[in-house]
C-alpha cells in the first residue's frame, strides 16, 4: 500500500483535535451539572432530618418540615399520571397502529409536538381559565389536571415511538395466524414495547414533579395538612418557590432541602427508566 | 447408448402430470399496485394440493409481493391494491367481503426473520390455538406438543416450555414460528425466504421440515437460493420485473428451462 | 449458440477449460484413428507401437477432465445449460477414451499380423470405413466446439452409412475365408478392426447425442436409422436362411 506519511500525520492530528474538542464540550456540560448537584448537597443535605418528612411547613421562625408539600406533590403527580397515561397511551396507540397512515395522525403528531414544548406556564393559565376561574377557587384537582396536560404529550410521543419500533414483521407474524388487530396490539405490540412505554411514563413523572408554573395558577399553596383536592393543596415546587424567595433563613434552608429531595427523586426515576430501557434492548 | 439415460433427471420428486393434480390456489390474471406502480403484471400461477411450489427471481421481481397476496398480508398497508383473481378452493380471496383473519388462519406464513412473540415457548404456540378453539388444558398441551414435534423442535424445548421464545437460537426460533403456524392447522403454508437468516445446518433442518410438511399442506416458498428451490420444490415459478416468465416442473426448470431469461438467471448470467 | 458470460467470470474460465480439454482429447482421438488405419494399411509396426503409447495420454486427459468437472460441480453448483455442459464433457471424455482404446486395439492387431499379407483390396474397404468415421468424428467435434445442433444431428443420421459399409466388409471377408482357410487368421483380425471402426462410429453418434442434449436440454426425439445388419449378413453369407 502506497501511503503518504504527511497526509496520514495530518489526519491523525485532526483526529486528535476533534477528540479534544468533543471532550472539552462534554466536560463543560458536566461541570454545571456537578456544580448544581454539589451546591444542592452542600446547602440541602444539612437540612435533611426526620422532621422534614413528618412535620408540616412551619410559619417563619419556627421549626417544621415539608410533609404536606411532599404528600401534595405525590397525590397530584399520581393523579396526573392516572389521568394522562391512559389518554396518552390510547392516543399513541391510535397513531402507531390504527391510524398510522392517516392524515389525522400527522396532524395530531404535529399538535402533540407543539404541546410537548409548550411553556408550562401557558398550560397553567389555560387550566386556570377553564377550571379555577369557573370553580371560583384554587384546587388540587386543577393542579392535577394541569400536570396531566403535561403528561399526555410525553406519553403520546413515547408510546407512538416505542410502538413504531415494534418490527412490522412481528405484526405480520401476528396477522399471519389470524390474530385480530386489537389482540395483536395488546398481546404482541404492547408486550414488545412495554419497557419503552413505561420509561416514557417515568420520564413524564420526572418532568411534572419539578413543575412550578402550572401549579402556581391552579393549586396555589397550603400551609397546612390537606389532601382535599377541592381546596388549595401544598406542593414541593411551590413551597420551594415561596420559601426560597422569603427573607427567613430557616425557610430558605427548607427550600434547599426540598430542592434536594425533588432532584434526587427525579434522578432515581431516570435511573429506573434507563434500567428498564436497557432491559428492553437485551431481551 | 440408451436414450433413457438422458431422461430429464428428477429433482426431489418424480415428474408429475399437472393435470392430475388438485389446484389448491389458482392465481389468474393478477395485477398488483403499490400506489400507481404496477408491481405484478398479469400473473397466472397455481399452487397444487400437497406440493411445494418455489418462486424464484432477482430482488424486486415481485416474488414476495405475490406471496403476500395469497394471505392478503398487503392489506395491513395503505395504497396497495390487487386486481384479478386468486381462487382458494373456489373462493376469490381478493373479495372485499372476505374475513381476513379466517383467511390467514387457513393460509399460514413463515417469514424471513424468525418472529417469535415476546412470550414463553408454550404460549407462542398455545396463543394461536386459543384464538379459534376452546380446549381443556390437557388437550391444549397435546396440541402444543404435536405442533412442536411437527416442527422438529419438541426434543430441544420440552424441558423449557416456560422459557421465552426469544431465548432460542435463530434456527430454533424459525422452527418455533413454523410450529406456531402449524398449530393453527392451516391448509396452505407460505414461506417467505425462511432460511436466508440461518446457518446451513438450520437451513437443512427447515428444508427437511418442508419436505415432511408437504404431505399435509400445500406449500409455497419464496427463496433467493436456487439450490434450495431445486432441492425442496416440485414446481418452480421464475419471476422477473413483475412478470411470471416461466412456471413448470422444478426438474424441468433447473435442467432445461424453456425461456432464455430463466436460464440466464439460474445459471448466474444476470446483469 | 453461445451464452452470455457469467457474473462470476471464473465460472466461465472453468467451463472454457473443460471444453478445451475435451477438444484436445478429441484431436488426439482423431489422430489415433488415422494413425491406426495408416499402420494397418502400411503394415507399420513402429507406428502401431507409438499408438499404444499415445493411448496413455488420452486416458490421462480423461481423468483430468473428470477431476475438473467434479471440482467445477462442487464449486459452482451449476444449473441448466452449465450443468449439461459439464455432464456433456464427462460423457464426451468417456466416448473419446473408448475410441482411443479401439484404435489401440487395431494397433495391437497390426503388431500381431506382423508377417501376414492381406490383399490390398480387403484393406481398402476398412480404410474407407475409417475415413468415413474420421469425417464423422471431425464434424461432431466441430459441432461440440461451436454448439451447433444441426451439425450434430447430421452426424447422428450419418451413422447409417458406416453400418452399411461394415456389413459389406463383413460379407467380403467371409467370402474370402470360405475360399481358403489359410486366410482365416488375418481375416478375423481384419474383421475385428472393421468392427472396432464401426464401434468408433457408434461413439461418434453418442457424442452427437450428447452435443444435442447440451444444446437443447432434451434427448433426441426420433429413432435413429439403422444400417448395421452384420448379424444377418453372416448367416446369409454362410448360405443359411
Amino acid at each position: 500500500m502506497a501511503m503518504s506519511p504527511a497526509l496520514y500525520a495530518r489526519r491523525r492530528r485532526r483526529n486528535r483535535v476533534s477528540i479534544g474538542l468533543a471532550l472539552a464540550a462534554t466536560a463543560f456540560g458536566l461541570l454545571w451539572l456537578v456544580l448544581i448537584l454539589a451546591v444542592l448537597l452542600w446547602k440541602g443535605f444539612g437540612g435533611l432530618s426526620l422532621a422534614v418528612f413528618t412535620q408540616m411547613t412551619p410559619p417563619p421562625g419556627s421549626a417544621g418540615g415539608l410533609l404536606n408539600a411532599i404528600a401534595g406533590s405525590l397525590v397530584m403527580t399520581v393523579l396526573a399520571v392516572a389521568i394522562g397515561t391512559p389518554l396518552g397511551i390510547l392516543a399513541g396507540t391510535y397513531m402507531a397502529e390504527y391510524g398510522r397512515y392517516d392524515r389525522l395522525t400527522s396532524v395530531v403528531r404535529f399538535i402533540n409536538d407543539i404541546l410537548l414544548s409548550a411553556p408550562s406556564i401557558v398550560i397553567g393559565l389555560f387550566i386556570y381559565e377553564v377550571m379555577v376561574a369557573r370553580m371560583g377557587h384554587f384546587s388540587g384537582w386543577a393542579g392535577a389536571v394541569a400536570l396531566a396536560v403535561i403528561v399526555i404529550p410525553v406519553v403520546v410521543r413515547t408510546t407512538e415511538d416505542m410502538l413504531a419500533l415494534v418490527p412490522d414483521t412481528l405484526r405480520e407474524a401476528a396477522a399471519s395466524i389470524g390474530l385480530p388487530r386489537s389482540l395483536m396490539i395488546r398481546k404482541v405490540a404492547y408486550r414488545t414495547a412495554r419497557a419503552g412505554m413505561v420509561t416514557g411514563v417515568l420520564l413524564a413523572v420526572a418532568r411534572i414533579s419539578g413543575e412550578t408554573a402550572p401549579l402556581l395558577f391552579t393549586t396555589l399553596n397550603n400551609q397546612f395538612w390537606s389532601l382535599n383536592l377541592n381546596q388549595p393543596v401544598a406542593s414541593l415546587p411551590i413551597v420551594i418557590f415561596q420559601f426560597a424567595l422569603s427573607p427567613y433563613n430557616d425557610w430558605q434552608r427548607l427550600a434547599w432541602t426540598g430542592a434536594l429531595i425533588i432532584t434526587f427523586a427525579v434522578l432515581a426515576l431516570s435511573i429506573v427508566a434507563r434500567l428498564l430501557a436497557s432491559q428492553r434492548k437485551s431481551s | 447408448m440408451s436414450m433413457a439415460s438422458f431422461a430429464v433427471p428428477s429433482v426431489g420428486n418424480a415428474v408429475v402430470n399437472r393435470n392430475e393434480l388438485a389446484e389448491k390456489i389458482a392465481v389468474r390474471n393478477l395485477d398488483f399496485f403499490y400506489g400507481d406502480y404496477r408491481a405484478l403484471k398479469a400473473i397466472d400461477v397455481s399452487l397444487y394440493q400437497g406440493k411445494v411450489t418455489a418462486v424464484i427471481g432477482p430482488s424486486g421481481c415481485g416474488k414476495s409481493t405475490l406471496l403476500r397476496i395469497l394471505n392478503r398480508m398487503y392489506d395491513l398497508y395503505p395504497n396497495q391494491t390487487a386486481t384479478g383473481e386468486v381462487m382458494f378452493d373456489g373462493e376469490n380471496i381478493l373479495s372485499p367481503a372476505l374475513d381476513l383473519n379466517l383467511l390467514r388462519a387457513r393460509v399460514g406464513m413463515v417469514f424471513q426473520k424468525p418472529t417469535p412473540f415476546p412470550m414463553t415457548i408454550y404460549e407462542n404456540i398455545a396463543f394461536g390455538i386459543r384464538l379459534y378453539e376452546k380446549l381443556p388444558k390437557s388437550e391444549l398441551d397435546g396440541r402444543v406438543e404435536h405442533a412442536l414435534a411437527r416442527a422438529a423442535l419438541w426434543n430441544e424445548v420440552k424441558d423449557k416450555l416456560g422459557v421465552s421464545g426469544l431465548s432460542l437460537s435463530g434456527g430454533q426460533q424459525q422452527r418455533l414460528c413454523i410450529a406456531r403456524t402449524v398449530a393453527v392447522r392451516p391448509e396452505v403454508i407460505l414461506f417467505d425466504e425462511p432460511c436466508s437468516a440461518l446457518d446451513p445446518i438450520s437451513t437443512a433442518k427447515i428444508e427437511e421440515l418442508i419436505d415432511e410438511l408437504k404431505d399435509d399442506y400445500t406449500i409455497a416458498i419464496v427463496t433467493h437460493n436456487m439450490q434450495q428451490a431445486a432441492r425442496v420444490s416440485d414446481f418452480t415459478a421464475f419471476m422477473y420485473l413483475g412478470e411470471l416468465i416461466e412456471f413448470g416442473d422444478t426438474s424441468h426448470i433447473f435442467t432445461s428451462p424453456d425461456d432464455r431469461r430463466t436460464q440466464d438467471y439460474i445459471t448466474g448470467r444476470f446483469g | 449458440m453461445m451464452n452470455d458470460p457469467h457474473t462470476a467470470k471464473a465460472f466461465d474460465t472453468d467451463l472454457q477449460e473443460l471444453s478445451r480439454m475435451v477438444a484436445e482429447m478429441g484431436g488426439l482421438a482423431e489422430k489415433q484413428i488415422a494413425d491406426s488405419v495408416q499402420a494397418l494399411v502400411k503394415r507399420d509396426t513402429d507406428l502401431a507401437q507409438r499408438i499404444t503409447l499415445t493411448d496413455a495420454a488420452i486416458d490421462k486427459l480423461q481423468r483430468e477432465i473428470e477431476e475438473h468437472a467434479v471440482l467445477t460441480i462442487a464449486r459452482r453448483q451449476p444449473m441448466a445449460v452449465d450443468l449439461r455442459d459439464i455432464v456433456g464433457a464427462l460423457r464426451l471424455a468417456g466416448d473419446l477414451e473408448r475410441i482411443g482404446d479401439l484404435a489401440k486395439n487395431i494397433a495391437k492387431r497390426v503388431i500381431a499380423l506382423n508377417d501376414e499379407f492381406p490383399p490390398p483390396k480387403l484393406l481398402r474397404g476398412v480404410e474407407h470405413m475409417a475415413d468415413l468415421v474420421l469425417g464423422q468424428l471431425k464434424i461432431v467435434l466441430d459441432a461440440y466446439a461451436q454448439r451447433d445442433d444441426a451439425k450434430a444431428m447430421a452426424v447422428w443420421r450419418g451413422d447409417e452409412q458406416i453400418d452399411a459399409m461394415t456389413t459389406s466388409v463383413f460379407r467380403e471377408l467371409l467370402t474370402y475365408m470360405m475360399e481358403d482357410p489359410r486366410n482365416i487368421t488375418f481375416c478375423i483380425h481384419l474383421m475385428f478392426c472393421a468392427k472396432n471402426i464401426e464401434r468408433m462410429g457408434d461413439h461418434a453418434t453418442n457424442i452427437a447425442e450428447t452435443v444435442h442434449y447440451i444444446i437443447e436440454g432434451r434427448p433426441i426425439a426420433d429413432k435413429r436409422p439403422k444400417g448395421d445388419t452384420t448379424a444377418f449378413a453372416a448367416r446369409r453369407a454362410a448360405g443359411e436362411r
